[in-house]
Order: C-alpha cells, then structure tokens, then sequence
C-alpha cells in the first residue's frame, strides 16, 4: 500500500483535534445503537453461556443494552419456603460497560484519515465482539460467586482457584480489554499511518498537515 | 511488530496481576489512591475551600456530595498499559526511562482532571456524571496512553526498529 497525500507528515495535534471533534458523535450513535450492537454480544454470551456454564445458566434474555442472564440457581435453599425456593436468580449485566471502546476506536480510525474507514469499523467491531463477551460473562460469574452469598455461591460450586481465576477474568475484563483491545486493534490496522506518525514512514519527510 | 505486541500483552497482563495482589495493593495502590485524592482536594482547594479528602474520597463540605476513587479510576492500570508498551517497544533503555517519566506523568495529570471534573460534574448533574466516569473518561485516558506512547515513539532515533517490524 502507498501512503496517501492525507498521511504524508502527521501534525499530532491535529491528528489529536481530529480524535476529540470524531469523538462526541461516536459516543452519541454507539449510546444510540447501543441494543443493536449489543445484539451479538448477547449472541455470543448465550453461546458461552451453554457450552461452558450449561449447568449454571438456564438462558439469555437482552432487554436494550442489557443482558439478563437467567441462572439455574436459587436465591435459597430449597428447604426453605416453597415460593422462594421456586424462583431462581437472574443478573443483569450492562453492556455498555465493556464496550465503550468502539467509540474510541470509531474516531481513531475517522481521524486517521485511511482508506476505508467503515469497512476497518464493521472489521473493528466484530474483532471486538468477544473481548466485550468476555467481560459482560465475566461479570455475571463475579455476580454469582460473589456478591450474591454464599448460598447461592455454594449452589455455583467454584473451588477457590476458580474464583480467584473468575476474580481476575473480571477484573481484566472491566479495567483493562475494553480500551486496551480496541487500541490494539487500531495500532494493528493502521501501521502505515502510524510510521508516518513516528516520522519514519515513506511520507515523513513531506510537509505536515 | 508480533514480538511487540505479545511483549506487551505478557507483560501488561502480568504487571496487572501484581497489581492485584494484596501486597501490591497495600503498599502501592493504595497509598496512590489515597495522594491522588488528597492531591485533587489540594488543587481545588485553590479555587473552592470547602473541598475535603478523606483516604481516598474526596468530599464537598458545602453540599455533602463525595466521590470515592476506586480500582481503575486511580490511573494504575492506565499507567500499566503504558509501561508495558513503552517497555515491550525496542528503544534504548535511556529513552524508555525518560519516556516513563514523563508519560506517567501525562496520564495522572489527565486523571487528576478526570477526578476533578467528576466531582463537580456529579455535583452538577448525576446522569452526566456516570455517563461521563464510567464511558468517556475511561477512553479519554487511554486515548492519552495511546497519543503519550505514538508521541514517545516519535521521540525515536530512527536506528530503532520501524513499528512495521517491532
């Protein structure tokens, strides 16, 4: 690939105007959209869901932007009064938490300025897709194990490496994938861009834009 | 470029994990959280006395509204992912470690002001806050890793490895 007139000598403070004037509008359609993008997150949750925690989840329900993962377990114990006993848990995860980096990412790659913006978005977002699955499973596990008592936990059957491991995956999921994954992924599709950026790519010796 | 990236991604994810031991918490995350807030309480005491910091809350004497800094608005992790990628890029080691310098000062200066923005903005309206501290600023600072690291990055002499071959 050539690099083109646009990317020939990157000012960064314009490139990072570019970010920030991108940004309001990225936030207000992916705020926007959020139940249709969110959609095949649900998706892939229920796939996760019953092929790894068959026993713990009975199925996925998307209200909006929210999950509802309707769990097999029960608030009590079954001993207990018939009613309570007959209920079982559901926990609502927002998927908005664990996706806010396609925004990010949509003016990053609006910003750059490069060939095909919207193919590199559709190709970003579906990249993403899984790193925000993961978070939005992660959560529900770290509901279920702990924040929910340990009658309900106990019903989980998580040994304790388990729930360090579940403790972890959360924490990943919620502090670190949702920015870092869609950085990631902008740094891997606009390399060119990026020599050009660091001043060693075929155009920096071009005037600046 | 793939040496780079699993560089970065072992190592963030392992920088990530001491942070959450108890140890690493105790001394160091901690004690940070608690001189950010303290920090933030100073800078606005400036211009708004009544401004209080209490471990890590930070609290208006004039209406009573608080804010807690918790786990992941402290900058820490911020400031991990940018060590790891200033640390996985190949660069000399002088330059890494005037780059961690000043690039971990760049991103808790930027949340410094998110802390402080925050503040007043849950003061000003509640939706708005939690729209902008659990979305926005949480990509604005890592927008800031991003532009601190591609800055450094430019910084380079050019006998280092081009990102297409990192």
């Amino acid at each position: 690939m050539i690099a083109t007139a646009a990317t020939s000598g990157i000012r960064p403070g314009r490139f990072v105007l570019r970010v920030a004037a991108w940004l309001p509008a990225a936030f207000l359609v992916w705020y926007l959209a959020g139940p249709v993008l969110a959609w095949p997150v649900g998706m892939l949750s229920t796939a996760v869901a019953r092929t790894a925690f068959s026993d713990l989840v009975q199925g996925v329900e998307q209200q909006g932007h929210v999950l509802v993962f309707v769990s097999t377990l029960k608030p009590t114990l079954a001993t207990t009064t018939e009613g309570m006993a007959r209920g079982v848990l559901s926990i609502d995860v927002n998927v908005l938490l664990y996706s806010f980096g396609w925004p990010m990412l949509a003016a990053l790659i609006l910003a750059a300025r490069q060939p095909h913006p919207l193919r590199t978005m559709l190709v970003g977002y579906a990249v993403l897709v899984p790193f925000v699955t993961w978070g939005v499973v992660a959560e529900f596990l770290k509901h279920l194990v702990f924040d929910t008592g340990p009658v309900v936990a106990s019903q989980a059957g998580f040994g304790a490496v388990q729930r360090e491991a579940i403790a972890y995956a959360y924490q990943f999921g919620v502090l670190i994938l949702p920015t870092v994954a869609p950085a990631v992924f902008w740094v891997l599709t606009h390399r060119r861009f990026l020599e050009t950026f660091a001043g060693r790519g075929p155009g920096a010796g071009a005037p600046r834009q | 470029m793939v040496r780079f990236f699993l560089g970065f991604l072992v190592l963030q994810a392992l920088l990530f994990g001491f942070e959450l031991t108890p140890w690493a918490q105790h001394w160091f995350v901690v004690p940070w959280t608690g001189a950010l807030a303290t920090l933030s309480a100073d800078l606005v005491q400036w211009f708004d006395p009544g401004v209080l910091a209490t471990g890590n809350v930070l609290q208006s004497a004039r209406n009573g509204f608080a804010v807690s800094i918790e786990a992941g608005c402290n900058g820490v992790e911020a400031t991990i992912v940018l060590v790891a990628a200033m640390l996985a890029f190949p660069a000399p080691w002088q330059r890494k470690l005037v780059g961690l310098a000043v690039g971990i000062v760049a991103v808790q200066g930027l949340n410094v002001i998110r802390v402080i923005s925050l503040f007043y903005l849950g003061q000003w309206n509640f939706d708005v806050f939690e729209f902008a501290h659990r979305y926005v600023w949480q990509a604005l600072i890592m927008l800031d890793v991003l532009i601190v690291w591609l800055l450094w990055v430019r910084t380079l002499p050019r006998t280092t490895p081009r990102l297409a071959a990192a």
